[in-house]
């Protein structure tokens, strides 16, 4: 379906009664231009090609349903954009259409200190939200890198990973219910069971888990309830120094089958990535070179919890040969994760010369058994591109433990890659693609999944949603097609497509 | 050195390398680029038609060709992270929710130019949104990680600033900010009683705010008088003369003291600004003027970054924040503050104090030094999202956006409970004030404040 060159004038003046607002249709190059692309990687020669044909900027959920009614109705493409910050262009229009910014629902609504609730609109931010709830003792501690700038709506369309998940729990934990525009424009309440702050319930499907993580594909998150802790008394980070990457890994793992509950997560930076901060990262405080692999904690509670635990993580850190950093490294190095973010913004060339770079992010999650294999051959991978083509430099990777509550099983490894993007034509950009498809594939084999945290959106990790999805891809497509019958809600997303093509398509 | 000194050093070394403040060139000459048609519409006709764009061809005009020269890495650096920090510290951003008002779109528009796939024209209302506080510029984490090493900082009010003298030069400026710089020039202050009517606008005024306070004329040192100072809220520079008298501090006014061409350069009327620029400093150097003291932030920056870029090392005047120093008259004992003021106030940080020049702990100092005030603060990371919305020109352009800004800023000081708002930028104060109305809080500025406590009967008004 394409309608780039079709959509008219008469959807823009149904959009604009719709809204009835000035400023609320969007159509203006500068607009579409700008809601083209999120921080990943972006095929610039390419840009035309990902605009929406119209903006709009609704304020609530009887608009947003309006609006994706008319979809409907005029078979246009849809897809909703909160932050637009994430990393796999979940919200990067494939086929022009209408794009749905939601980031004037940003209303705090209800703040209930007796269940321990806060229900907000999807275009507000954790930050933002958390200067809100500051006065009231409570957090709410959905924690990724991207928290000063990534909103509720993106979170839960992700299904996002929080760096305090260990303690706290991920989006998915952390989201009790939420209200979703159906791609039909019916709009539903989704938690556990039916009521609005129920934590757990038996009662009908758990629709909850259907729709985190929906990646724009199966409709528009307008409310969210979310859960409310108490802000921790203390928090105690610890990161400890390694001549190799075995033992680093080993020690993970003891810190992270601990049992100790104020556990927030556990890193691991690999020997290419101390390289790489080490060669090209201004801000890294460089260390010894013997150090190769780098393992840092983090505790967050009370102090009568986190005091005695902080003497357990010491213990198990140096148990097989760890140095601890320091006292001041470690707990500035844990406050700057946020900043940390950002990357130098330059890399090398196979010749050492320093080029300017982006920053592209893989994000499998690989049982802890597998990790050091799976490394092994993405290295490998990536080593092959950089000697292949100019455009690439390996950042080295990270691990962090993936599951809330159980910090001891899977990872989310992370390869960081540098990408000359200035340079980047179709050649380079369909290496960058397959590339991406060696990495996912590498995931898939050993048992893991390509994405933890920022969906199997892009391209080189589209085209594999089926195999790892295998017999239960049969169910997605069903399901897609049962909610979504004119495909309308961010076409061209994880090979979705397939669920309307061999006489399936309505 | 201190940090507002290798600050100075750093805006005059920008004389050297920036393209910001000069002159920008006129379209009507000979197209000296070689290969470059002189077209200066960018990628697509007048028009706007939106045909597709053949990136073979050379679709920048100079002018533009110039903009994404000069901007191409700083615009890179944003562009190719996109992480968008800066989106919820921008005042402006957080009322209008348009990712068009970003700090990132700002520099995605550059690549965006320089790739040909949007004009200037497309742009233009995009420059409007922004106040110039340089919150995005200080939350980037570029700024925050790798800068630190570097001493450099992601640059968008320069960005800002470099597109709408764009738009000046390709006659797209805004029509309200057309009017205000046109009055400017004529009266050679800034209309800030008003842009309609018989307003008592002009240089006759100038110093009528100083009625009977005897001020001589030159001198070493003089204190340099705001507009919205000298014409609007005139107890400001009331209380500014009579501390600095009490604490035997000897200064003087200006011959003939025109707009310091600040706002004109915010809205990218650089001529004019410099013009002005150029008028002040020849006035000063008449008088024998080694020193001068700035009592609004704008002023400050303008001073402290545009003058040295426009002169160069001929720019050899000593500049001083009317904050720092009232500081140190307390400080040094050579101003008592004896009078109780029994009130409950919060700070509010003015923006080009904070996020431009990093004055922050100086007006925390004074108001502890106040007695009687309960002073409850918030501190200065924190309120990089603060702003009055009273910067940039937006006021003038979208008086609505400024408003809301305001308001909300009034709603985090509900929050404390307080009855009273203290600022230091007196641009801030009308639209604070107005918003200060609504919410049951007083507005004053820091120096109101400290002339009250020092037992001085300061006159003039607050307000019109």
């Amino acid at each position: 379906m394409t309608v780039t060159a079709s959509l008219g004038n008469e959807v823009v003046d149904r959009l604009n009664e719709i809204l009835d607002e000035p400023g609320a249709v969007l159509t203006s190059r500068s607009s579409r231009f700008n809601r083209a692309r999120v921080p990943a990687p972006f095929p610039v020669h390419r840009w035309e090609e990902f605009l929406p044909d119209v903006v709009v900027l609704p304020r609530t959920t009887e608009q947003v349903s309006r609006i994706v009614k008319l979809a409907n109705e005029l078979k246009v493409p849809i897809v909703p954009r909160a932050g637009g910050t994430g990393l796999a262009d979940g919200a990067v229009p494939m086929r022009g259409g209408i794009l749905v910014d939601v980031k004037r629902m940003d209303q705090v609504k209800e703040i209930d200190l007796v269940n321990n609730t806060v229900t907000v609109g999807p275009g507000i931010n954790m930050q933002t939200l958390n200067r809100h709830l500051r006065p009231h003792g409570v957090i709410y501690p959905d924690d990724p890198a991207s928290y000063a700038c990534a909103l509720v709506g993106g979170r839960i369309g992700t299904s996002g990973l929080s760096l305090l998940g260990a303690r706290y729990g991920h989006t998915r934990d952390l989201v009790i219910s939420f209200e979703m525009v159906l791609p039909t424009g019916e709009v539903i309440e989704v938690g556990d069971g039916g009521g609005r702050k129920v934590r757990k319930s038996s009662t009908g499907y758990q629709l909850k888990h259907l729709f985190m993580g929906h990646q724009g594909t199966l409709g528009i998150v307008t409310e969210a309830t979310l859960e409310l802790v108490p802000r921790a008394e203390t928090e105690f980070a610890a990161f400890f120094l390694f001549e190799d990457y075995d033992t680093a890994y080993r020690t993970f793992s003891k810190l992270a089958k601990s049992g100790l509950a104020t556990l927030a997560g556990v890193m691991l930076f690999d020997p290419e990535k101390v390289d790489y901060l080490r060669r090209d990262d201004e801000a890294y405080i460089v260390q010894p070179a013997w150090v190769k692999a780098v393992c840092a904690v983090s505790l967050l509670g009370t102090r009568v919890e986190v005091e005695p635990a902080r003497d357990v993580v010491m213990k198990l850190g140096r148990s097989l040969g760890g140095r601890y950093i320091g006292d001041e490294i470690a707990s500035g190095d844990w406050a700057a994760r946020h900043d940390r973010y950002a990357n130098p913004l330059h890399g090398r060339d196979k010749n050492g010369k320093v080029i300017p770079m982006s920053w592209h992010c893989e994000d499998a999650a690989i049982p802890y058994s597998e990790v050091p294999e799976v490394l092994r051959k993405w290295h490998a991978i990536a080593r092959r591109y950089c000697e292949q083509y100019e455009i690439f430099d390996d950042w080295g990777a990270f691990a962090y433990t993936n599951a809330a509550h159980k910090p001891w099983g899977d990872i989310l490894l992370e390869i960081d890659m540098g990408l000359w993007e200035d340079r980047m034509d179709e050649y380079s950009w369909q290496a960058f693609v397959s590339l991406k498809k060696e990495i996912a594939q590498v995931a898939i084999d050993h048992g893991g999944s390509m994405s933890s945290c920022h969906g199997a959106t892009r391209a080189g990790d589209a085209e594999l949603v089926p195999t790892e999805m295998g017999a239960s891809w049969e169910v997605m497509k069903a399901i897609k097609r049962a909610l979504d019958p004119h495909n309308i809600m961010n076409p061209g997303k994880q090979s979705l497509d397939e669920a309307y093509s061999d006489g399936h398509r309505s | 050195m201190s940090d507002k000194q290798v600050t100075q050093a750093a805006a005059r070394s920008e004389a050297t390398t920036t393209t910001d403040p000069e002159p920008t060139p006129s379209t009507s000459g000979d197209d000296t680029t070689p290969g470059r048609a002189p077209d200066d519409h960018g990628p697509r006709g007048s028009n706007g038609d939106d045909r597709a764009v053949d990136l073979a061809m050379p679709h920048l005009g100079q002018i533009e060709q110039a903009f994404v020269e000069r901007w191409h890495e700083n615009a890179t650096g944003c562009f190719s992270s996109g992480h968008k920090f800066c989106r919820e510290v921008c005042p402006v951003t957080q009322v209008t929710r348009n990712e068009n008002h970003t700090p990132t779109a700002f520099h995605a528009n550059v690549i965006g130019l320089e790739k040909g796939h949007l004009s200037v024209e497309d742009v233009a209302d995009d420059y409007v949104h922004c106040t110039q506080c340089g919150g995005c510029e200080v939350r980037c984490p570029n700024t925050l990680m790798v800068g630190d090493f570097y001493r450099a900082r992601t640059e968008t009010v320069k960005v800002v600033r470099a597109m709408r003298a764009m738009l000046v030069d390709k006659g797209l400026d805004r029509e309200k900010w057309k009017v205000w710089n046109r009055l400017t020039d004529e009266l050679k202050n800034e209309p800030v009683l008003g842009v309609e009517g018989e307003q008592p606008n002009g240089q006759a005024q100038v110093r009528d705010w100083a009625a009977g306070l005897d001020i001589p004329i030159g001198g070493d040192t003089i204190m340099f008088v705001d507009c919205e100072a000298a014409y609007y809220r005139t107890s400001v520079p009331r209380a500014t003369a009579q501390i600095l008298r009490k604490a035997g501090v000897e200064f003087g006014l200006m011959n003939e003291q025109w707009c310091c061409g600040g706002p004109a350069a915010e809205m990218g009327y650089v001529e004019q600004s410099m013009r002005f620029a150029r008028h002040n400093v020849d006035d000063w150097r008449r008088s024998g003027v080694k020193r001068i003291i700035a009592i609004e932030p704008h002023d400050y920056v303008h001073f402290t970054e545009d003058y040295p870029a426009y002169f160069g090392d001929e720019f050899d005047f000593e500049v001083v924040q009317i904050i720092d120093l009232v500081a140190e008259l307390i400080r040094d004992g050579r101003l008592e503050l004896v009078k109780p003021i029994e009130r409950v106030a919060t700070y509010h940080d003015p923006c080009r104090l904070n996020k431009r020049k990093g004055i922050h702990e100086a007006p925390r100092e004074i108001l502890r030094a106040i007695p009687g005030l309960e002073f409850r603060d918030v501190d200065r990371v924190t309120q990089w999202s603060y702003c009055s919305g009273g910067g940039g020109g937006l006021p003038i352009e979208k008086p609505e956006i400024t408003a809301e800004i305001s308001r909300r800023r009034l709603e985090k000081a509900s929050e404390l409970d307080v009855d009273l708002l203290v600022s230091a930028c007196v641009w801030s104060e009308r639209p604070l004030t107005a918003a200060g109305d609504e919410a049951g809080i007083e507005v004053r500025d820091i120096i109101e404040l400290v002339a009250e406590s020092a037992g001085i009967e300061v006159g003039g008004r607050t307000r019109a």
